[in-house]
């Protein structure tokens, strides 16, 4: 089953509010799980489906927006190119500025980068025909979290030595010799374990939730439309003003989620920032 | 304070408290799951129903907790 609201919302048609008794049916999590058009049937794998179709566009919208903001780039910036300048510095000033310093400029490309990368990522739940955010797939998340814990380990042994960055990230200093032991492991499992799954979890945990929630009032309000029920033109009516108040919490958590879209995109690269920036800094 | 300070000054100011949230949590859960699991293990191959568990749940907590508080609100 295809993960876009109207395909959810046509296969409910048959039951209505008011109609013969059958009850509805919420989305259920079927809608992360599209069929795939090819299925190499290798284990662990979900064979070529539509979340790599998007992904594709989502790549393709974050391709374009350069090319079309930048390809006649002058000092004095157009509206195109005004707003991606706007974009850079914002996350210099709010992202890696705040977590890294001065030093962080040399990570700006990849923070505005990944930004844009997960933005239209996430965005594609919004998109009529697609609506299905990549980032709703938890190996998206999770690569874009490995890279970047990859990064971290890089990056701190690269200014502290292995040695340096590793003691750096399991033993706390100022702390007693005796309690070593048992705030070494706490440190280990917080840095090397907790702390990259939280980060691709909270990302995934959200796109998933959002959509499922959009989803949800998409198949009610189709189910609670129903003018012409069988109870009688009353009902019909009540069942046009049911069904108007589920599309208008549609149409507000539609609103709501595109916020939400572009917060998440913002809190993953300001993590990713402020991981690199404690890399760096080394011992605390 | 003086408000005209350097964006190095502000960046130090505002990344710990930014950086504090996350490994809060990320000790809490570390410390419950690390020392949770020793004692859950313990319980296993001792024999015990439910013994360490609990206790390791403990322990972890107070190591969460006095980490926290060794790293981020003594200093």
């Amino acid at each position: 089953m295809g993960a876009d609201v109207s395909v959810v919302a046509a296969s409910e048609s048959s039951c209505k509010i008011f109609g013969d008794g059958c009850g509805f049916e919420a989305p259920t999590v079927s809608l992360f799980f599209p069929t795939p058009w090819l299925d190499f049937g290798l284990p662990g794998t979900s064979g070529l489906n539509k979340y790599y179709l998007v992904a594709v566009v989502a790549l393709l919208v974050a391709a374009a927006f350069w090319y079309f903001t930048t390809r006649k780039a002058k000092v004095v910036p157009g509206r195109g190119q005004s707003v991606a300048e706007l974009l850079v510095t914002f996350l210099r000033d709010q992202v890696t500025r705040t977590a890294i310093g001065k030093e962080g400029d040399k990570y700006l490309p990849l923070m505005v980068t990944l930004f844009i990368f997960i933005f239209s990522m996430n965005i594609m739940g919004l998109i009529p025909g697609l609506q299905l955010p990549v980032t709703s797939n938890l190996a998206f998340p999770a690569v874009l979290a490995l890279l970047i814990f990859l990064l971290w380990n890089i990056v701190g042994i690269r200014r502290h030595g292995a040695g340096g960055h590793f003691k750096a990230r399991l033993v706390p200093g100022g702390v007693p010799t005796w309690i070593l032991p048992l705030v070494i492991p706490i440190e280990a499992l917080s840095n090397f374990i907790i702390r990259p799954a939280t980060h691709m979890i909270r990302l995934f945990a959200t796109m998933f939730a959002g959509h499922l929630l959009l989803a949800l009032f998409a198949a009610a309000g189709f189910y609670m439309f129903n003018p012409l029920s069988e109870m009688g033109a009353g009902y019909g009516a009540l069942s046009v003003g049911y069904s108007a108040m589920a599309l208008l919490g549609f149409l507000v958590f539609t609103a709501f989620e595109l916020f939400i879209m572009a917060v998440q995109a913002y809190v993953f690269v300001l993590l990713s920032s402020i991981y690199l920036g404690e890399a760096l800094e080394g011992a605390h | 304070m003086n408000e005209h300070r350097s964006a190095k000054d502000a960046a130090s100011d505002t990344e710990p408290s930014s950086a504090n949230g996350i490994t809060l949590v990320s000790y809490l859960l570390g410390g419950l799951a690390f020392w949770g699991g020793v004692g859950w293990v313990a319980d296993h191959f001792l024999g015990f129903s439910a013994l360490f568990l609990p206790i390791g749940l403990g322990v972890g907590l107070v190591g969460a907790i006095y980490l926290i508080y060794a790293q981020h609100v003594r200093s």
